[in-house]
């Protein structure tokens, strides 16, 4: 598929054939730290200043390069998709061949940026598990009840990644036991005519 | 079997035949029983035609001692000659305890722990985490989102249903393949202990 750039995309990134091919590999490397960790605006007067131009031209252009080194790795275009998008774009065809370069380097990091925007449901992380034997309780003496304890660790989904919810869980043997036999025939769903069907055939 | 002051009284009381003939006595335990055993408190319980005559504090008084009775015997997992003498010393006659233990059996019968009522009724009391109830699950196929084209992942919602305190919750999470085989595969090695523990 091609990419579609709008004419102010165009116009922001028509800044980048006027400069010297060092100062786009430098634009590139902006691009990258913006879409890690953000930008500010000394980043863009420092250079503005080198350059001799007015801030918001450098802005525009490292936004621009930004935008489409995104769109691309969103779609995951090909090398031949790619360059033909930006042909549109009139540039040379070193300029071209840079920013090739620069998409190759980095489309995997920027699909695994891109992929923690979403919102996402809680995912499991992990289960711990302990078996206990009940002897006695307030109310009762001499009982014999054993009890699976458990511990299950979700992710907190749109949050911070690094942050668990914990739930304490109990279960008794005969439950354990239905627990396993459910989620071993939702295993093997994925296993069946229908599921390899589906996940050969949409790539 | 350790009974406080007023818990002695009110079953002294209970043993006196000029108060309680052997059918009011029979249904106040009967009634004493079911009380323990249902799941919500009625305030009808005492309303039975056989105790109409009996003083209604009086009737109070010894319906508390009852009850209190039958859970320490159920407490302690008393049997028949434990329970036989502690009414024996409260002055209960051989036939009243006869009566009552045939009762007592019928709900309370020991020392089969695993299979009896006795078992959930006395475990349903008291504090302890959620019980898990129920799980289901789909299988997904994430083909696309607002700012990832060609994902092209499958994954597992599981909905874990949990039971604490009579509220019934749902929890919900996703799972890749993988992380469901490791889920399994604890699961399981949780389900072998168990049976080793159980041969001990």
């Amino acid at each position: 598929m091609l990419l579609v750039l709008s004419e102010e995309h165009k116009e922001h990134l028509a800044f980048l054939p006027k400069v010297d091919t060092k100062v786009v590999g430098e634009f590139g490397r902006i691009t990258m730290e913006f879409l890690r960790r953000g930008t500010s605006p000394k980043i863009y007067e420092g250079a503005a200043k080198k350059l001799c131009v007015p801030v918001e031209i450098v802005q525009h252009g490292v936004e621009g390069l930004m935008f489409l080194m995104l769109e691309s790795s969103k779609h995951m275009l090909s090398e031949v998709d790619f360059l033909d998008s930006v042909l549109v774009l009139g540039f040379d065809e070193e300029l071209n061949q840079i920013l090739l370069q620069l998409y190759l380097q980095h489309h995997n990091q920027i699909r695994s940026i891109l992929s923690h925007l979403p919102s996402s449901l809680p995912a499991y992380h992990n289960l711990e598990w302990r078996l206990d034997i009940q002897l006695a309780s307030r109310l009762c003496r001499q009982q014999v009840i054993p009890m699976l304890t458990m511990r299950l660790l979700l992710t907190r989904g749109c949050d911070s990644h690094s942050d668990y919810s914990s739930r304490v869980l109990q279960a008794d043997p005969s439950t354990l036991l239905y627990l396993i036999s459910t989620l071993e025939a939702a295993l093997a769903a994925i296993k069946t005519s229908h599921g390899r069907r589906i996940l050969r055939n949409i790539k | 079997m350790e009974l406080s002051e007023s818990v002695q009284r009110g079953l002294q009381a209970l043993a006196d035949a000029s108060s309680f003939d052997q059918s009011s006595f029979q249904a106040l335990i009967d009634v004493s029983h079911r009380s323990l055993l249902s799941s919500h408190g009625d305030p009808a319980v005492l309303d039975h035609p056989e105790l109409k005559q009996i003083d209604q504090i009086l009737l109070k008084q010894v319906h508390t001692a009852a009850t209190t009775f039958i859970l320490e015997a159920v407490k302690q997992n008393a049997d028949k000659s434990t329970i036989s003498s502690s009414l024996e010393e409260l002055t209960f006659s051989a036939e009243k305890i006869e009566i009552f233990y045939s009762i007592y059996q019928v709900h309370f019968n020991s020392p089969a722990h695993f299979l009896t009522p006795f078992l959930s009724f006395s475990s349903s009391i008291g504090r302890r985490p959620a019980q898990i109830n129920d799980i289901s699950w789909r299988l997904q196929y994430h083909m696309k989102n607002g700012q990832v084209d060609k994902v092209n992942e499958p994954f597992y919602s599981i909905s874990l249903n949990s039971e604490k305190d009579g509220c019934s919750e749902d929890m919900n999470f996703t799972c890749t393949m993988e992380q469901l085989q490791d889920l399994v595969g604890k699961l399981k090695d949780a389900a072998k202990s168990v049976e080793k523990a159980s041969q001990m």
